[in-house]
């Protein structure tokens, strides 16, 4: 049995060498089809069909014609839409600076040999655990004017005996957004930060140490050239989902008072119930060299740095 | 560092006076850092807590104290809310749908992820880097992109307004997620074995089946409740798509509470709790591994 076994061998592999590294692509090919196909047709597809029917003046039940840039040009002198951009670019920037900050020096802290870190780092994760509506929807009543939590209790201590309606007026509007926002994403930046700062060798502190190198000097030679990648990979990422994120803003103000924090994917979502989905998709295809300048730039970088 | 240095103090009974003086101020400095840090450790542990506490707080609460002060704790705490919630807003349709979105989701996209990854890490075939790139782009193609072409391909497909169609558009953010992840996952599995198991007659998809996906069960688990929760939570494709109110999932219902005239903070709160809890305890289990997949992830993709 074995001996003819060993017999056949060498014909049998050399014929089906050849097909073997035929077949194998195959079941690769195979394999990644199902994946492929839905996102080809889910994702790849609307992309583009995101961006024809921009060029259009389609309403829901009609095709519509060929309008060349007209929508564009006219998002750009609709001073919502500017306030829509106005507004993604400081809730971006300012929510995002807020998070380094905080997730690095919560990172930095829960890195420290102290007891009670590993309580510590569940504790700052619920807010990432918690549903992101569920999340909006508590900001949203601690910031009421009646019955809201941050009202009720700088009345009582007499910090500031006045009522304010944070999400109700224009100059407080987005700054409580943003804040809101920022409780709900910072546990992401601080965890990876912890996890790129735990995997950073204790020997290069040492040795940084022995060359007399002061703590501010370990953090800016050591600490931040080793998670660099891990940082620039969450400022991505994170830029794009709160540059798109809907919910925090549905839930909390629909993009009022009037368009003081009206995002695209509200600006968008109110054009599609609108019926008007040409104009309402330029609104969402605006968005894209941003999306893309921000991806590429990031993904440059990171590949320069390997 | 202190306790390096401690044993030949302790040891000796009599550290000379220059070593003394040494310790005690690298106590007392110790002693400042540790205050400040745990200081600032139970600040962020208020911030935290405080907002969640609070949803706890008024949703035992009836309306009437709601509004009155002082507020920290609940008088007379009370289920009414939840009552309330049940009985008249048909919550439990809610729940339901739910979950049985995000449990079919979680199914089928773990099962077409962990071919797909295992296509990536495990095949040499010429499109590969391609759709592992396609794979990556995706992931970062916001659905709030999506939803108008979306709205108008799912029409054509008939697709509106049931938990089938949207457990095919949640697919969308959930592959390619899930995909990534368990790249990582796979990657990390040394390959000898499966080979082995070829070598000894198993087939390709046998490998996969027989010996990677129970080499990363933690992993796949871990990526399954991440998916899980990522349905549970999503918002916008069920507003636009769902329109029965027998269909609505927990954020569309509640979602529906406050956009109405008058917001019953009471029965919104009992929602919000039911509609977290179960996500939260999923997200323990699996953090420890949802970083490292994470990071895994990121650094490898």
């Amino acid at each position: 049995m074995s001996l003819l076994a060993n017999q056949e061998a060498p014909r049998v592999a050399r014929t089906s060498r050849l097909t073997l590294a035929n077949r194998q692509a195959l079941t690769g090919y195979l394999l990644v089809v199902p994946a492929l196909a839905l996102l080809l047709a889910l994702v790849a597809y609307p992309f583009f069909f995101a961006i024809s029917i921009s060029f259009t003046d389609r309403v829901v039940g009609q095709p519509g014609n060929w309008i060349g840039l007209d929508n564009f040009r006219y998002l750009s002198q609709n001073p919502s839409f500017l306030k829509t951009i106005q507004n993604t670019i400081i809730m971006v920037v300012v929510s995002d600076i807020l998070k380094l900050f905080i997730g690095l020096g919560l990172a930095m802290l829960l890195n420290q040999a102290v007891r009670g870190r590993g309580l510590m780092r569940a504790v700052i994760l619920l807010p990432w655990a918690m549903p992101g509506f569920v999340a909006f929807l508590v900001w949203k009543l601690l910031y009421m004017p009646i019955g809201g939590a941050f009202n009720q209790i700088l009345t009582k201590t007499n910090i500031y005996p006045e009522i304010i309606d944070y999400l109700g007026q224009r100059s407080t509007a987005l700054p409580a957004v943003i804040l809101a926002t920022t409780w709900r994403g910072f546990p992401f930046w601080a965890i990876s930060f912890l996890a790129a700062l735990q995997g950073v060798p204790g020997e290069l502190y040492e040795a940084a140490k022995v060359d007399g190198a002061s703590s501010w000097q370990r953090f800016w030679d050591i600490t931040l050239p080793s998670i660099k990648p891990v940082i620039l990979i969450v400022v991505l990422m994170s830029s794009i989902w709160t540059a798109n994120s809907f919910e925090n803003i549905w839930i909390m103000t629909q993009g009022g008072p009037s368009d003081a924090t009206m995002v695209f994917p509200v600006l968008a979502y109110f054009g599609m119930q609108s019926q008007r989905l040409g104009e309402a998709a330029a609104v969402s295809v605006a968005m894209i060299p941003a999306l893309l300048i921000l991806v590429f730039f990031v993904t440059w970088l990171v590949e320069d740095d390997d | 560092m202190a306790t390096t240095t401690a044993p030949p103090a302790a040891a000796t009974g009599q550290p000379s006076g220059r070593l003394r003086s040494r310790l005690r101020t690298r106590t007392r400095r110790n002693l400042l850092t540790l205050i400040a840090v745990y200081g600032l450790m139970l600040l962020v542990a208020v911030i935290v807590i405080f907002p969640i506490y609070w949803m706890f707080s008024i949703s035992l609460k009836l309306p009437r104290e709601i509004y009155r002060l002082p507020a920290l704790i609940p008088q007379n705490p009370t289920w009414d809310n939840y009552r309330e919630l049940i009985n008249e807003r048909g919550y439990l349709t809610n729940i339901r749908n739910s979950i049985i979105v995000a449990s079919s989701v979680t199914v089928v996209s773990l099962l077409i992820s962990s071919f797909a990854a295992y296509s990536i890490v495990r095949f040499r075939y010429r499109f590969r880097g391609f759709v592992g790139r396609l794979i990556l782009l995706t992931y970062l193609t916001p659905g709030s992109l999506l939803f108008i072409p979306l709205s108008i391909i799912v029409a054509r497909l008939n697709l509106g307004n049931s938990l089938y169609g949207l457990v095919i558009l949640y697919l969308t953010f959930s592959i390619p997620l899930s995909t990534w992840l368990l790249s990582g996952y796979f990657r990390s599995v040394p390959p000898d074995l499966e080979e082995q198991a070829m070598v000894d007659g198993t087939t390709q998809l046998g490998a996969l089946f027989r010996i990677l996906i129970p080499l990363s069960l933690p992993g796949l688990a871990a990526v399954g409740i991440f998916t899980f929760t990522a349905a549970w939570n999503e918002l916008l494709f069920a507003l636009i798509f769902i329109t029965s109110e027998d269909l609505r999932t927990v954020p569309l219902g509640l979602q529906y509470l406050i956009t109405g005239d008058v917001l019953l903070w009471g029965p919104i709160m009992a929602g919000a709790v039911l509609a977290a809890l179960p996500v939260m305890v999923l997200y323990f289990l699996a953090q420890r591994f949802m970083v490292q997949g994470m990071t895994a992830g990121s650094v490898k993709g």
